[in-house]
Parts: structure tokens; C-alpha cells; sequence
């Protein structure tokens, strides 16, 4: 803000660093320097790297190619580089420790082994009072009965301990704070960066980024693709930079999936839009109804609801789940792809209980037929590429009589080949008369649906049909505050 | 060890093996080879199987699974189906009351369990505590025998083969059956192997849980009740039956972590315990350094069993990273 930024020397300084998981490119030859006393925001959409570069600059991840020099060491020790320290988004704390044996854990160098209960509680104590004037937390409560905003507050308070404090990273710190809360705590980073700390802040919060920070990097598909002046910029101009575009309201389109709209709706769930007024997430018979935004924005609460069958949801017909993570959530690991595959459709095909083998082994050749299944239906589940995995997964539910099929996210790590085949096999099944209801984070599947949710911090930030489904659309309206913020 | 030809056999012929095993030692120490210890064995052994066959459901539904209050709910159905049937005059009341305290005791623990959320090692052990206490008061100044007609069928053995083992053995069939063939067994299989994602694959988990705890109460109850009849109720009746019915579930191929049950293979592992403690006893082993000798083989079979996944990668190791013993951490515990 006020500060000259050319002066002095970067904290830390990255050059062309790169870092791969797998087949992904996390980041591709980024170059970034932080400097003393200033506030350098990131931005960017699902999987634009942010994360990884925190952590590679925190010292959490090797990188695999390219340069850093963070406070003067180009390699992390066990700890991390000694100077920098990061708040993150959640679950770093140990849920079963108390608030000052967490502080302990991460400061211990700080804190005197003798007397360390009452100098951490004082110390964390002293710092919540700073940063959140009114925060109720006693040193001695333990982490599993704080409410999400308290933990985050002490996620806050614990990376700012440090007494050799030069960098701080912050990703989403006000995800989970309340209003007055998020104020205290910006007044906080403006102080410490006013003593020359640097702050990295990671959010999606492009107001709360345009007004704190000094200058704001955009990243996007692993790379800083541009750096800012925040004072020269504007929500939009952020917002086009990502690759967004704000949605106009007469842009509306009614042209979308005509003939499904005379369809019956098979289900709804109440919801409330960004704006506060209530609204619905609703499906008709045979569509595919999308859950974009930003991961985490409440996407997967809306699939629970739908699981669970909550009370205030409407749902007509069966339902099957297929799970994101298939690893824990998705295979039988001891049994093979037909056993696997059968096991939701196997009460439906069943006569008082008793399983119909030869009705169940008709299904199982059928389906993986139509998805060529390497290794046939007898081979071990456990000997298939995750790809393969997923298709039996996938499969599985829609193998069963379920009428409406819930989709988490079950495509991330997905080869590109097989997700085309997934794609075609769940545009066959609407077609067929089932309703899906498809959470992803990647934008570009999202344009498979025939309608879309645009999700953010739990609420509908907005409904894009048909042809409206796109990239910048849906960046659009995972970021754009400045409807909430104006009322 | 030729590891190509392990992998072949079937799970439950392990136990078989090491049966005959202890058998030919038996014969070779005692200097006699006639078919009486085979049909003594088999008298025996048919009690251990229908407490193992509940235990072996309890631990087939997944990690921390498990069924502790086995041994006093047998000795509790024991002197509770004599003391009906000496008053009512009917041992088939006397095994009805059995089966009903068993029902009775077993709901305790799924309560305890499903709507309490205790871990299902401590559930039982509060179960165990309870049946203990019933059979204590019971027991006090207790005279019962038990009715000719039952005891005399239970010492049947027409052709050297127990005919009561023959019941047992058609149990078990049906057991296997009812996993291999029906839609709830095909569930509880799925469910032991992977919770969630069985859940997510439709299957609730209370319909799983309730029915293999009430199963494994009412068949260790009902196997006391019997046992007494054989013999003579006695509080202590049904002490060994724990450590006993755990270890020949494993023994005989049941995945501890859930997922994989052999019915036919707590028949193996019973006729080799059964056998085992007779040659123990030839040889004039005390009762503790039995007791020794069997904790070392259910632990080493565990051992095995944790290192099979060496022997087959496709058995997925990866994915079941749960301890394969028996303290498996409460936390994962049921909650539904």
C-alpha cells in the first residue's frame, strides 16, 4: 500500500520452479518474489497450483525443477525454512490436544521447556486478544470443541507465533470468520506487515484481496500468468485476468434442453442464494444438473443432504453414489470387478433375498462389455489402473435401479481417454430417463450438464443453462462479491 | 515353502491340515490308532463350531468387530435352558430360553453399539459383565440336570459319527449358503471388506451390525445350552469358549479385518484345537502353558494372514492398512 516495493531484498525469491504429481503439472517454471513489509495476494481458480506453491514455498514440497531462496536458504530442513510460517485453510491442528499443547507443538522453540503449558497459553492467549478482540477461546480448551471459526482463529494465532517471523502464508483465513472478525484480523495483517513482515494471503475473496493487498498474483493451469498493482485494479478486471467473465443478467438464455424442461422434477432441495433469498436446486427427469464453484463452497453438503434423504429434501425414485476418493470410499478390495460391480444392483435382481447368479452374471458381462474392462470380470479390482477402478465405480451405480445418480467428483486423477468414455456413458443414462446430479471442480466437465449450480459459501451464486456452461462463466460466478457486497 | 501352492489352496484347508497334523502326533505318541479320539473329537467339537460360526459373522463385519461376551452368555444359556427345562419338563423350552437370553443379552450389546456408539470390544465386555452377573444369582443353590432325552441324543454316535455333529455340520453348510447366496450375505461381505464404500454402495449398516451381533448371542447361548445338557451347567461352562472361538475363526481362514468368512474352516480349526488339548494332555502340559501355546497360534496366524498380501499382491494390501488383531482401534468402531 504505502510501501515502495522495489526496495530491499525479497524474503523469498522462486525462479522458474516446477513441480509435477504424476500427469499433473502442479506449477510450470513460476518465478515470484515476496518482499519485506508487503501484502502479495494469490488468486486463482481449482487446481491453479496455489496451493502447491504455498506449500513449496512453506518448505512442506521438494520441487522438481528450478531455484528458491527463501530467508537466505535454498533448502528446507526438517522443519521447514525457519522464518516462515503458514495458516491453513483446516484440520492442521491435532484435534485431540488442547489450544496450548497445539501451540506448543509448532513453537516449541520459543517456549521453555520447564514452564511451557502457562507461557503457551499466555502467548496464544495474548495473540487471540490482538487479532480477534472478542474471541472466547481458553487456552486450555481442546480443539475438537472449538467451532470451525474458533479453530481457524487459532490456526491464525499459532503461524503468527513465531519470534523469527519473516514470511507468513495465509490460504483462505477468512473461509469460516464472521464479519467483524475478518476486520480485526485484516487490521492485524495490515499492522504486521507494517512492521516489516511480508504476507502471502491466498483467498478467493477478491474484495477482501483487492483491499489488503499491495500487489496480487493470478495463476492459473500452474503459472503466475500476471501480476498486479491492487490499487490499479478492480473486481472485474481481477476477474478477467482468471479467465472469467461476469455473467449479464440479459444474457439469459431459454433456449437450453427445450424438451426437458416439460419433464417432471424428480427432485429439490432448498437452498438460499448468495443475495439471501431462499431458492432450489432442482433436477427434471433425465437431466444433468452440474455443482460447480470453487471446491469446498458446500457442493458435497448438497449430495449428503441428497444421500441421506434429509428431511427437507425431495426425492422421487432410488439413489446411487458414486464416490470421489475410490480408493477409501469405492472399492471392496478383496473381491473381483464382477462382484464389485454387482453388489448395489444385487437387491433388485434378487427373489426373496436370494441372489439370482445367472441374472447377476448376464449384468456384469453386459457392463463390462460396454465399458472394456481390462482383465474381464473375474480379475482382482485391486489389479486395474485407477482409471479402470473408476469406470467400475461409475458402473456399479449405474448398474442398479436408481433413479437419480449422485456423481462426487468422481473423475479427478481420471486419464483423459477413459473420462471420455465416462462422459458418453453418463449422457446415455439421462438420455435413458435418469437424473444426475454431478459435482465436479473442474470446470471444463461441467459442460456436459444441462444445467449448472454455481456454489459458493454454501449458497447458489447462480443458475447457468445449456450453452451458458462455461469456464469464465463459472469463474464468474465463483468469485464475483460484488452483487453480496453492494447489498 | 512353496508360495505358488499356498495361494492355490482354499483358505479353510489350513486348518484341516494341521488337524490331521496333531491327529497322526496323537496316534504316534499314544501307540494306538482307533477311530475313538476321532469320534470324541467330533462329540466335542460340535459346541465350539456354532460359537465360532457367531464369532466369525461379529469379525467378517470389519475391523473392531468383535464379539467378547460369548463365553458368559454360553454358560449363562447353559444353566438358564436346564432350570426351564427341569421346571417346564421340555428341553425344547429349555433351548428356547436359551436362544432368548441370548437374543436378549446380544440386543444389549447392539444397543450399546449402534446407539450408544461404545466400541463393539467394550459393548460386549459390559454385555459379558451383565450375563455373568445373571448366571451368578442363578447358579446360587442350583440342582438341575438335564433332561435324558437331549443328553442322549448329544452321546449319539451311530457308526463312530455323533449325529448331533452331523446337525452342526449341515448348520454350517447353511451358513456358507446364506453368504455365498444371498443378498445379505453378499452385504456383509461387502461391508466387512470396505465400510464406506459399502455404504456408499447402498448398504446400511444397521442391517448388517443387528444381525450378526443377535446371531452370534442367540448361537453362543444355544451352544451353552446344549454343552450343559451334555454335561453339567456350571458358571465357569463357557470360559474357554472365548479365547477358543476366536482363534479357530482365525485359524480356519476368516479375514480378523473383515471381508473373507469360512464357515467350513471353524470346523477345522475346532477339531485341531479339540485335538491339540488332547495331545497336550497326553503329553501332560498344564492348562496355562496350553492356554501359552494357543495365543502363540492365533498370533501367528495373524502373522501369516498380514503377511499373505507378500504373497499375493492382488489381495490388496494397499487399501486395508487396520491392524489384523484383535485390540483394533476403537475408532473405527461402528457409527451408525
Amino acid at each position: 500500500m504505502q510501501t515502495d516495493l522495489t526496495h530491499g531484498a525479497p524474503v523469498a525469491s522462486a525462479r522458474n520452479v516446477s513441480k509435477r504429481y504424476g500427469a499433473t503439472q502442479a506449477l510450470a517454471a513460476v518465478s515470484l518474489d515476496v518482499f519485506p513489509g508487503e501484502v502479495l495476494g494469490i488468486v486463482g481458480h481449482n487446481g491453479a497450483g496455489k496451493s502447491t506453491l504455498m506449500r513449496v514455498l512453506s518448505g512442506m514440497e521438494r520441487i522438481d525443477d528450478g531455484t528458491l531462496s527463501i530467508c537466505g536458504r535454498s533448502d528446507p530442513d526438517r522443519h521447514g525454512y525457519p522464518g516462515v510460517r503458514m495458516s491453513f485453510q483446516e484440520g492442521s491442528l491435532a484435534a485431540e490436544l488442547c489450544v496450548f499443547e497445539n501451540v506448543f507443538l509448532s513453537s516449541r522453540q520459543d517456549i521453555d521447556a520447564k514452564r511451557w503449558r502457562t507461557m503457551a497459553s499466555r502467548m496464544v492467549e495474548t495473540r487471540l486478544t490482538e487479532i480477534f478482540p472478542d474471541h472466547g477461546i481458553d487456552p486450555s480448551d481442546y480443539v475438537d470443541d472449538l467451532t470451525l471459526s474458533e479453530r481457524q482463529m487459532v490456526e491464525i494465532a499459532r503461524a503468527s507465533l513465531s519470534e523469527d517471523l519473516a514470511l507468513l502464508i495465509l490460504d483462505e483465513p477468512t473461509e469460516s470468520l464472521g464479519g467483524k472478525d475478518v476486520e480485526t484480523f485484516y487490521d492485524y495483517v495490515r499492522a504486521l506487515c507494517r512492521s516489516g513482515k511480508a504476507i502471502i494471503l491466498v483467498s478467493h475473496r477478491l474484495t477482501e484481496v483487492l483491499a489488503v493487498s499491495d500487489r496480487i498474483g493470478v495463476m492459473k493451469e500452474g503459472r503466475i500468468v500476471s501480476m498486479h498493482k491492487a490499487r490499479n485494479e478492480s473486481e472485474t478486471s481481477l476477474l478477467r485476468a482468471m479467465g472469467g467473465e461476469v455473467l449479464q443478467e440479459t444474457k439469459r438464455a431459454g433456449n437450453a434442453a427445450a424438451t426437458k424442461e416439460m419433464r417432471p422434477i424428480v427432485l429439490e432441495v432448498p437452498m438460499q442464494t448468495v443475495e439471501g433469498a431462499p431458492t432450489r436446486i432442482t433436477a427434471r427427469k433425465g437431466e444433468i444438473v452440474g455443482l460447480a464453484g470453487i471446491a469446498g463452497q458446500g457442493q458435497e453438503q448438497v449430495l449428503d443432504r441428497l444421500w441421506r434423504r434429509n428431511r427437507d429434501v425431495r426425492i422421487e425414485g432410488g439413489l446411487a453414489y458414486v464416490p470421489g476418493d475410490r480408493q477409501k470410499s469405492g472399492i471392496l478390495p478383496i473381491w473381483s470387478v464382477a462382484r464389485n460391480l454387482s453388489i448395489s444392483a444385487m437387491a433388485g435382481l434378487s427373489r426373496f433375498g436370494v441372489r439370482q447368479m445367472a441374472a447377476e452374471t448376464a449384468l456384469v458381462t453386459d457392463w463390462v462389455a460396454r465399458l472394456s474392462v481390462r482383465g474381464g470380470a473375474e480379475a482382482p479390482i485391486t489389479s486395474l489402473s485407477g482409471g479402470n477402478q473408476q469406470k467400475v465405480i461409475v458402473a456399479r451405480a449405474f448398474c442398479s435401479d436408481a433413479e437419480t445418480i449422485l456423481l462426487d467428483d468422481p473423475f479427478r486423477g481420471v486419464d483423459i481417454h477413459t473420462k471420455a468414455e465416462l462422459y458418453q456413458m453418463i449422457k446415455a443414462e439421462a438420455e435413458a430417463g435418469r437424473s444426475i446430479i454431478w459435482y465436479s471442480s473442474e470446470n471444463a466437465e461441467m459442460q456436459h450438464c444441462d444445467r449448472a449450480y454455481v456454489l459458493r459459501r454454501g449458497l447458489v451464486a447462480g443458475e447457468l443453462a445449456g450453452a451458458e456452461i462455461s469456464d469464465e462463466h463459472i469463474i464468474g460466478l465463483s468469485f464475483a462479491e460484488a452483487r453480496e457486497s453492494t447489498t | 515353502m512353496n508360495l505358488r501352492a499356498l495361494n492355490g489352496m482354499p483358505p479353510w484347508a489350513w486348518s484341516f491340515l494341521a488337524a490331521v497334523l496333531v491327529l497322526i502326533l496323537t496316534y504316534g505318541i499314544s501307540g494306538q490308532g482307533d477311530g475313538q479320539t476321532i469320534t470324541l473329537a467330533l462329540t466335542v467339537a460340535p459346541y465350539l463350531v456354532l460359537v465360532g460360526l457367531g464369532q466369525m459373522l461379529v469379525m467378517t463385519a470389519g475391523p473392531g468387530n468383535i464379539d467378547v461376551s460369548v463365553a458368559k452368555v454360553f454358560s449363562l444359556g447353559g444353566l438358564l435352558s436346564i432350570a426351564v427345562a427341569e421346571s417346564t419338563g421340555s428341553w425344547l423350552l429349555g433351548l428356547g430360553a436359551a436362544c432368548g437370553v441370548g437374543l436378549c443379552m446380544a440386543s444389549i450389546s447392539v444397543i450399546a453399539i449402534l446407539l450408544v456408539r461404545i466400541p463393539p470390544i467394550v459393548a460386549t465386555l459390559a454385555t459379558s459383565l451383565i450375563a455373568s452377573a445373571i448366571s451368578l444369582t442363578l447358579a446360587q443353590g442350583f440342582q438341575g440336570s438335564a433332561h435324558p432325552d437331549l443328553r442322549a441324543f448329544l452321546n449319539w454316535s451311530p457308526l463312530g459319527v455323533p449325529a448331533f455333529a452331523v446337525v452342526v455340520a449341515a448348520f454350517t453348510l447353511a451358513v456358507s449358503w446364506i453368504l455365498a447366496r444371498t443378498v445379505w450375505g453378499a452385504q456383509l461381505l461387502a461391508f466387512g471388506q470396505a465400510r464406506r464404500a459399502a455404504q456408499f454402495a447402498g448398504i446400511r449398516a444397521t442391517r448388517i451390525l443387528v444381525v450378526v451381533y443377535l446371531v452370534s448371542g442367540i448361537l453362543a447361548a444355544l451352544a451353552g445350552a446344549l454343552r450343559a445338557s451334555f454335561s453339567a451347567p456350571n458358571v465357569e461352562l463357557g470360559n474357554d469358549y472365548l479365547l477358543d472361538s476366536i482363534a479357530v475363526v482365525v485359524i480356519g481362514g476368516t479375514l480378523m479385518s473383515g471381508g473373507r468368512a469360512v464357515p467350513l474352516g471353524v470346523w477345522g480349526g475346532a477339531l485341531f484345537f479339540i485335538l491339540l488339548d488332547g495331545l497336550l494332555n497326553l503329553i501332560g502340559w498344564s492348562y496355562a502353558g496350553q492356554n501359552i501355546l494357543k495365543g502363540f497360534l492365533v498370533l501367528t496366524v495373524l502373522f501369516l494372514a498380514n503377511g499373505a498380501p507378500l504373497i499375493a499382491p492382488s489381495a490388496a494390501s494397499a487399501t486395508r492398512k487396520q491392524p489384523l488383531s484383535p485390540e483394533t482401534e476403537p475408532d473405527e468402531a461402528p457409527h451408525e
